[in-house]
This record gives C-alpha cells, sequence and structure tokens, in this order.
C-alpha cells in the first residue's frame, strides 16, 4: 500500500459518506475508501468511471461462442481444415448433415457463458491483485467489520491539518497520517 | 445524494450494529463444535463413505448389472438420480441470481446457503452420469481433445453431451459466484481470528480471502462483476435443466419425446430447489439460532414460489395428457395412459399428490407461517419430484414401442444404497459448510441494517448525533 | 416424404458403394428360431442364464416377436405371425445421434456400425431404440465364475468364432449383419477384381455373401444383399408390394424390409381383435386379402 497517506477512520456509513461529499466539493481528490460493505454511490465522490469490466466479459463471451462454433463446425462438420484430411472423416451420424447447426446451439451458449463468466472473474483478480494467500494491507483491524475509511493521498494535496480539521469536523473518529 | 440500500425491518431484526452481524454469523466457526453437529455430521459421513464411495466401488467393480436395470428400461435410478440433484441446484441460483437481478433484497440472508446447496447438489448430480456409464473410466473421451484416435473426437449431436458442457459451466459459474461472494466476509473473518490472535485460522481465511481489504474502488469492479455473473447465471440456470430436458425431449420414446419438456423442466427444478432450500433453512435457523437473519418473512415468500411452481408443473402434467390425446399419436396416448393407471401407477400417483396437491396447502397463511408443517410439505415436494423423474424416465420406457420388450424394472440394494450415499455427501458438505464458512452473507446483511448504533471501543466523533438526524 | 435435410445417400455414389439391406418374408418364417441359434453361434454371443433372462438380460442379437391375431379369448384358435427382430441399420438411426462418443456411426455402405473400443456405455442408444434391439454388456461374461457357461471354459471357447471380438463388460453390442462376412467377401471381390481390372470398388456379386441367419434359415425366408445393384434380389423384394418397414412413422428408414405375411382365409373367419393387440407391426403384418 502507499505510504504517507491521510486516513481518516468513521464507524457510520452515512458520516463517510457526507464527509466525502464535502471533501469532493472542495476539490481535494480521494485515494480510495475501505469500508466492510460496498457503499452505492461512493463512486461520484472519488471520480471512480465504470469498470470496463462488462466489456471484457462480453468478448470474452465473444470468444467462447467462436471457439465453440469453430470446434463443432471443424470437428463433426469437416468445415474447417486442421492440418488433417477431415473432410474425409466426416461422419454420418443418424443421418444429419454434418453441420447440424441446430445441434451446436447448446454447447455454443454453455461455452459462451463459460469464457464470459471466468474470463471476467480472472480478469477482476488481475487488475485488483488479489491473488490466493495475499496479505492484506490493512488501515485498521476492524475495516472489513465495522469500520468505515477514507484515505487521501497527501503527497498530492497541501494545507494537511486543514484537510484533518474538515475529516475531524465531519465525524471522524480517528485522523492520522501513515508513514 | 447517496443512494441508501431499501430497507425492510422484516429482513433483519433485533440488530443494531454491524458487528453484531459480524458476532452472530462468526459465532458458529468460532465456537467449538457441538454435540450436535458432530453427530450428525459423523453419520453423514460414514453413509458417504460407505454407501457412496463404498457401493460405487462395488459396482465399478462388478459392472453396472448390480442395478436392477435391463435392456428395456436402460435408465433408472442413476439419471432420476442426475436430474433430482440437478433440479434441486437451480432453486440456489435462482435465488442468488435471479433475485439479485430483481433487487429482491430479502434474498441476502439465505442466498449463501442456497448457493452452497447449489453446488453440492450439482457435485452429488454430477457423481450420477458418471458412474451410470458402463465404463467410467473411459469418460475422457467426452471431452473434445485431439486425440490418438484420428479425428474421432466426440458427437456434438448428442444432448448427453451437451449435459457435459452445461453442467460442467454450471457448476464452475456457479463456485466461483459463489466464491466471490464469499471473498470479503473470509476478509472479515480473517480480521476478526487476528483480533483475536487465533493465528491459525486467521492464516487459513486469509489466505482464502485473497487479500482483501474492502477498497471502494474494487467494491465498485466487485459488484459489477456480481451483478454480470448474476446475469450470466440466469440464462444459464434455464439452460442447464432445458439441456437436462433434451436428454428427454430430443429422443423418440413416447412419453419423452415432448416439446413441453424445457420449460416445464425448470419450473420443476425451481420447485424441488425451492422445497429443499426450506427444508435446510428450517433446520439451520434453528440450530444456529438464525431466525432474526431468516425471518417468517423469507419462509412465507418461499412458500409462496413453491405454490407457484407447484402449480405450474402440475399444468404441464395436465398439458401432457391433453397432447398425448391431441396427438393423436397412437403411442403417445397409451404411454400416458399406462403412466397414470399402468403398473408404476402409485408412482405417478404419489408424483401428482405430492407435487400439485400438497403445496396449495401453502395457500393457508396459518401453514405459511408454521414452521412444522412448512417442513413436513418441503419434505414432500422433494419426494414427490423425485418420483417425477422416475416416473417419466421408467414408465415411458418400460412399454414403449414394441410390446414383444415391455419390461418393469426393479431397482436393488445397490441403487437405493448409493442413491441413500449422495445425501450423506450432500449433508456432509452442508454440515462442514454450515460450520467453517459464514452462512449468511455478512457484508450483503449489513446494507440492510439502517441507521446503527455505535459500536464499543470507538471514540466519539463529533458530527453522529447531526447525521442521525436527517 | 417430408425430410429436413438431404439424405447422405446419394444417387451418383451408387455405383460406386455397397448398401447393405436385408428383406424377410413373414410367409416364408415359420419362427423356429434357427436364425436366433446361427447369430449367437456366428457372433459370440454370451450365454448368460436363467436368472439375468428372467430380468430381461438377454443378449442375442437376434429375436423372433409373436403377433397373435384372430380370437384372442380362445388360446386354441389364434393365428400367430413370426417377425424376425434384429437392428434395422436405420439411416436415420436415432441411436447415433444420441451416443455423445461417436461408438456407433454409419458406415459408407449403409452399416450401423458398433465399435466396442469406443462405446463407454451411457445406454442413451439402447434407450432411444424403438425396435429395442442393442444389447448391454451388464457382466463380463467370459472368465467370471457367476457365468458359468461355454466362456468360461477352455473347450467352450473352442466354441468362439476368432473373426469376431468377445466384448467386454460395460459395452453396447447389437445385430451387425456380420459385418465379418462383409469385409471378407468385400476384400475377395477387391483381391478378384484385380485381376479384371474392375477397380477398387469392384463389389461381391449378389448372394456371393449371407449373413449368418440367412445362411441357416431353412425356408430361405432371409434375403440379403446390395439395394444399390438393382437386380440384385433383395433389390427386388424391396421393390415387391408387400414390402414394408417396421415403425415406418418413426421415420427411422430401416434398412430390413418384411414382407406382409398373407393368409389365404375367408373374410368372416378372421376376427381381429384390434382393440387388445392393436400394434402397428400387427396392423401391418395382418393384411388380409378381402
Amino acid at each position: 500500500m502507499k505510504s504517507n497517506l491521510i486516513v481518516a477512520k468513521f464507524w457510520n456509513p452515512d458520516t463517510l459518506m457526507d464527509a466525502l461529499a464535502e471533501v469532493h466539493h472542495k476539490g481535494i481528490p480521494v485515494y480510495d475508501c475501505y469500508t466492510p460493505f460496498p457503499i452505492h454511490g461512493i463512486e461520484q465522490y472519488m471520480d471512480i468511471k465504470r469498470t470496463r469490466l462488462t466489456i471484457a466479459s462480453f468478448i470474452y463471451g465473444l470468444l467462447g461462442l467462436s471457439a465453440a462454433l469453430l470446434l463443432m463446425a471443424g470437428v463433426n462438420g469437416g468445415a474447417l481444415d486442421l492440418g488433417w484430411d477431415i473432410k474425409s472423416w466426416q461422419i454420418d451420424v443418424g443421418g444429419k448433415p454434418y453441420l447440424a447447426w441446430v445441434d451446436f446451439v447448446p454447447i455454443a451458449f454453455e461455452l459462451t457463458v463459460l469464457f464470459a463468466a471466468h474470463g471476467m472473474v480472472i480478469t477482476f483478480f488481475i487488475i485488483t491483485g488479489y491473488y490466493p494467500g495475499k496479505k492484506a494491507e490493512l488501515l485498521d483491524d476492524r475495516q472489513t467489520d465495522d469500520v468505515f475509511i477514507m484515505t487521501i493521498d497527501a503527497d498530492k494535496v497541501v494545507r494537511h491539518d486543514e484537510i484533518k480539521q474538515i475529516l475531524t469536523e465531519k465525524g471522524a473518529f480517528e485522523v492520522k497520517t501513515t508513514a | 445524494m447517496h443512494v441508501e440500500a431499501q430497507v425492510r425491518a422484516k429482513l433483519l431484526t433485533n440488530t443494531e450494529q454491524y458487528s453484531q452481524i459480524t458476532d452472530d454469523i462468526a459465532r458458529p466457526i468460532e465456537a467449538a463444535p457441538n454435540k450436535e453437529w458432530l453427530f450428525w455430521t459423523t453419520i453423514s459421513a460414514i453413509v458417504m463413505t460407505v454407501c457412496c464411495f463404498g457401493l460405487i466401488g462395488y459396482l465399478l467393480w462388478e459392472g453396472i448389472g448390480v442395478w436392477g436395470l435391463n435392456t428395456e428400461v436402460g435408465w433408472g435410478f442413476d439419471i432420476t438420480n442426475f436430474v433430482f440433484w440437478v433440479g434441486i441446484g437451480h432453486a440456489g441460483t435462482l435465488i442468488s441470481a435471479v433475485l439479485l437481478l430483481f433487487r429482491q433484497t430479502w434474498r441476502n440472508s439465505i442466498n449463501r446457503s442456497a448457493e452452497a446447496m447449489t453446488i453440492f447438489a450439482v457435485l452429488c448430480a454430477a457423481i450420477f452420469p458418471g458412474i451410470h456409464a458402463g465404463r467410467t473410466w473411459d469418460l475422457i473421451w467426452f471431452a473434445p481433445i485431439p486425440n490418438t484416435r484420428g479425428t474421432l473426437w466426440a458427437n456434438f449431436n448428442s444432448p448427453l453431451l451437451w449435459d457435459v458442457f452445461a453442467i460442467t459451466t454450471y457448476l464452475t459459474v456457479s463456485l466461483v459466484f459463489w466464491y466471490l461472494g464469499m471473498i470479503p466476509d473470509f476478509a472479515t473473518l480473517r480480521d476478526r481470528f487476528t483480533r483475536k490472535g487465533k493465528d491459525v485460522a486467521a492464516g487459513i481465511y486469509g489466505a482464502l480471502s485473497f487479500g482483501w481489504e474492502g477498497s471502494a474502488r474494487n467494491w465498485s469492479r466487485y459488484e459489477i462483476i456480481s451483478l454480470i455473473l448474476a446475469g450470466l447465471c440466469t440464462p444459464l440456470v434455464l439452460s442447464v435443466h432445458s439441456i437436462v430436458s433434451m436428454d428427454f425431449a430430443t429422443s423418440v420414446v413416447p412419453g419423452w419425446h415432448t416439446t413441453i419438456f424445457p420449460p416445464y423442466f425448470v419450473a420443476g427444478a425451481i420447485f424441488s430447489g425451492f422445497g429443499m432450500v426450506q427444508t435446510l433453512l428450517i433446520v439451520m435457523r434453528r440450530i444456529y439460532k438464525l431466525e432474526n437473519y431468516i425471518t417468517m418473512e423469507h419462509m412465507e415468500n418461499m412458500a409462496k414460489v413453491v405454490i407457484a411452481t407447484g402449480t405450474t408443473v402440475g399444468l404441464a402434467y395436465m398439458t401432457e395428457f391433453f397432447v398425448a390425446w391431441y396427438s393423436g399419436s397412437f403411442f403417445e396416448r397409451y404411454v400416458f395412459i399406462n403412466r397414470a393407471f399402468g403398473d408404476y401407477a402409485w408412482a405417478y400417483w404419489i408424483m401428482f399428490s405430492c407435487n400439485v396437491l400438497s403445496p396449495q396447502l401453502f395457500w393457508s397463511k396459518k401453514i405459511r407461517t408454521s414452521m412444522t408443517a412448512t417442513f413436513i410439505l418441503s419434505i414432500f415436494v422433494n419426494i414427490g419430484m423425485w418420483f417425477e423423474r422416475f416416473v417419466i424416465i421408467v414408465t415411458s420406457l418400460h412399454h414403449d414401442y414394441v410390446p414383444a420388450r415391455w419390461a418393469n424394472y426393479t431397482p436393488t440394494w445397490v441403487e437405493f444404497g448409493i442413491f441413500l450415499g449422495t445425501f450423506g455427501l450432500f449433508f456432509t458438505c452442508f454440515f462442514l459448510f454450515s460450520k467453517f464458512l459464514p452462512v449468511i452473507n455478512m457484508f450483503e446483511v449489513k446494507t440492510l441494517l439502517h441507521r446503527p448504533k455505535k459500536p464499543s471501543g470507538i471514540p466519539e466523533g463529533k458530527k453522529d448525533e447531526a447525521v442521525h438526524a436527517h | 416424404m417430408i425430410t429436413l435435410w438431404d439424405s447422405h445417400y446419394k444417387e451418383e455414389n451408387a455405383n460406386r458403394l455397397i448398401r447393405w439391406v436385408m428383406a424377410i418374408d413373414l410367409n416364408k418364417c415359420t419362427g423356429c428360431g434357427a436364425c436366433v441359434v446361427a447369430c449367437n453361434a456366428e457372433n459370440n454371443v454370451p450365454v448368460v442364464g436363467k436368472k439375468e433372462i428372467m430380468t430381461h438380460r438377454d443378449m442375442h442379437w437376434m429375436r423372433i416377436d409373436r403377433y397373435y391375431s384372430g380370437d384372442l379369448d380362445n388360446a386354441e384358435n389364434v393365428s400367430v405371425v413370426f417377425q424376425p427382430m434384429m437392428c434395422q441399420h436405420c439411416a436415420n438411426a436415432p441411436c447415433e445421434t444420441v451416443c455423445p462418443v461417436l461408438a456407433t456411426v454409419h458406415t459408407s455402405d449403409g452399416l450401423n456400425s458398433m465399435s466396442y473400443n469406443r462405446c463407454v456405455g451411457t445406454r442413451y442408444c439402447a434407450n432411444n431404440c424403438p425396435y429395442k434391439v442393442r444389447r448391454f454388456n451388464w457382466f463380463k461374461y467370459h472368465n467370471n465364475e457367476n457365468f458359468d457357461f461355454h466362456q468360461n471354459n477352455p473347450l467352450g471357447k473352442l466354441v468362439l468364432n476368432p473373426d469376431v471380438t468377445v466384448r467386454f463388460r460395460g459395452v453396447m453390442e447389437k445385430c451387425s449383419f456380420c459385418v465379418q462376412r462383409l469385409q471378407d467377401g468385400k476384400l475377395r471381390a477387391k483381391v478378384n477384381a484385380k485381376q479384371t481390372d474392375a477397380g477398387a470398388f469392384a463389389k461381391p456379386k449378389d448372394g456371393a455373401i449371407k449373413t449368418a441367419c440367412q445362411q441357416t434359415c431353412p425356408t430361405g425366408a432371409i434375403v440379403f444383399g446390395d439395394l444399390n445393384d438393382p437386380e440384385s434380389e433383395v433389390s427386388k423384394l424391396f421393390r415387391d408390394e408387400r414390402a414394408f418397414t417396421a415403425l415406418e412413422e418413426v421415420k427411422t428408414l430401416p434398412s430390413v424390409s418384411y414382407l406382409t405375411r398373407i393368409r389365404n382365409q375367408k373374410a368372416d373367419e378372421v376376427k381381429v381383435n384390434h382393440a387388445e393387440h392393436g400394434h402397428k407391426e400387427e396392423e401391418h403384418t395382418e393384411k388380409h386379402p378381402s
């Protein structure tokens, strides 16, 4: 975690939001907040853009769809020349056409969902940097229980005392600067 | 201004502080296992080991012949149990995903255990397609991987292969969805154990928590991907049971070859799943004293879903009969008459009374709010839905086209044993889950708490009163 | 006939490829069961014993279905129609579509082939077979004390046909139209044709290959051959007005045609009790001349 942060701790999410609104109004950039549960509407005070993970998911889904169709058309339909002489191995299965598109729908759908879901979650973990066994960097051992934290990058703001004053005024029960 | 979560006091009773929620839900995890839990977990584990794993071993050693199947009835308990367990799994996804999309906050306190139920049920289900095959060890041939057998891959026309893809996708996506939901709660437990100086537990939950620290930027992403996952799970859950139903619907067997199957199976799956959720939650809220989180409102809502889906299933039963008559198909008509009045009529009428008639009792508020009555009715739902699959599979196969090959099917003790064994597996998993994992989604329930009281050990801030005033 | 897709059997291939079919004349069939025995001997069909037969686990690839007509209340006075039933080698085989691992597929010469090595034993094919002609190896039937029949002793094993695999437990099996004989016949034709320059597509002469059941049938009710050869005996029988296929309405397009049984009876002697035995086969087989 970044050092030299102004840390303000609150015990009530409403108080935190109130303080955030004030800080945002004054044009002070917020570094991050740490809360035990997601607080809706917090993004507007922190200039958080809507994540593009949804777009990523869509692309993964398309990837899954094309992978599925290529696989099935290539394998059962003999539509692809994957380097082997597949054409000669088209197999008559119950008199169905080799490219039985209707039969391909269920698997195409499932692979779309599979790729979209897993691709998105893996990307989420990559961009957030969470991984199994990672040691959490905590500012307070209750920030995942009932303490709500706002941090401001002390390097990016001047007049630290004034900011701390505002935070205390707005209800922070503890305000400090990390080393 | 900011948006507050919609609050309905009924969904969370007698709770004033965030830490109180953590305390209540972490209590079973921290406490030493009580005797009751140890007893039932041991029983389940024994049933799982002996009946499930032991008998599967016997089956693999001897061959499918130890079951009561025959040339005519090629599927019996195996596929019945498969469809039964998959169906049970569906309510979990429905509660966690579909109700999330519909912004039904009442799901917040039951989604975790419902999702756990999904995963354990799908695990139980996945056993059966595996062991029902004559050569289980060759099932790798289902996988579409290049191989040394030339270009002989898998048959993408086969509904059984669709099943493999559907179940794999469903199991893994549900698992990810479930696990993702637990990460913040693992972090809560990690920090709680750290505070209490329990380093081993803190280390385990810490490793599981992926280093979660509750950053608002990541919460923002987290919420979006949860929503997208829910959006993906919704069509997924519908597709999975539709595909399971296509095992039957795409065949030529009279009684299976029916276009009504996909919606009918999905309704049945939701129905049976909610029945199972009721059964489990009634027990769990009693044992773990979670009445403040799983309230009467929850139980009533679920009873209403059971009436709706039970009636839908009943409508499907009658539609089947109508279509059999209306189609003019000789075989179709015979199969349905045979279903209701033939050798397996007893199974048909057990199914009909458990699925269509008994849930109608939930129209009475008295029954809906009586936990004993709800528990009994939920068991009936489970029984009825098991028989539904049995009736569909066995009665259609045992008398089909050629009367020279009509036969009855009598399951053997091995089939009963393996079915019992999957209950052992299911409950072992569920008991372990309820002891070692947070059974209620702590962070989501916390969003339901309105106007929290100041926690202990925290100095007074200047603004507290002012905030409470608005 | 309405169909959603084109047939894989193309006219232009007719000269090149064989299409194996069988015609069974129900007029000639006496229901003696010699074909069943011949089939068991030829194809190493295991003997499974009384207990297994009682639970409908017979392994016979061939069976003789009986349909009764006449005054069914008076058992002395019913007439019976025998219908030898084996794999129909359907062109639109329901069993093939549902096999997840392509263990049963269609060959270019019209056979519904079964590869034991590829089979994982889901039994889906047997469930989806309208004729119920597929047989599953519930147990290992050879070298097994529980099935102490000919496949469990060295002397008994001498009866086994070396051209046919003894199937492992857990796999599906069914009538193959004696594929070992067909392949042998085709090879011989090709070897002979090399000298007479007909090339790789030489076909065996009509009647040169006989299936085991055909060979054994004392009345000659079973005829086997190539449908692509318009002059073959079986082709002529397929064009006969008595020819029908079993369960035609399922549209499996079987490669086996039955020739309706015809009885020389006065109309008032015929009392068909359709209420009790009104199955399709019967309707086909009971066309009485008016």
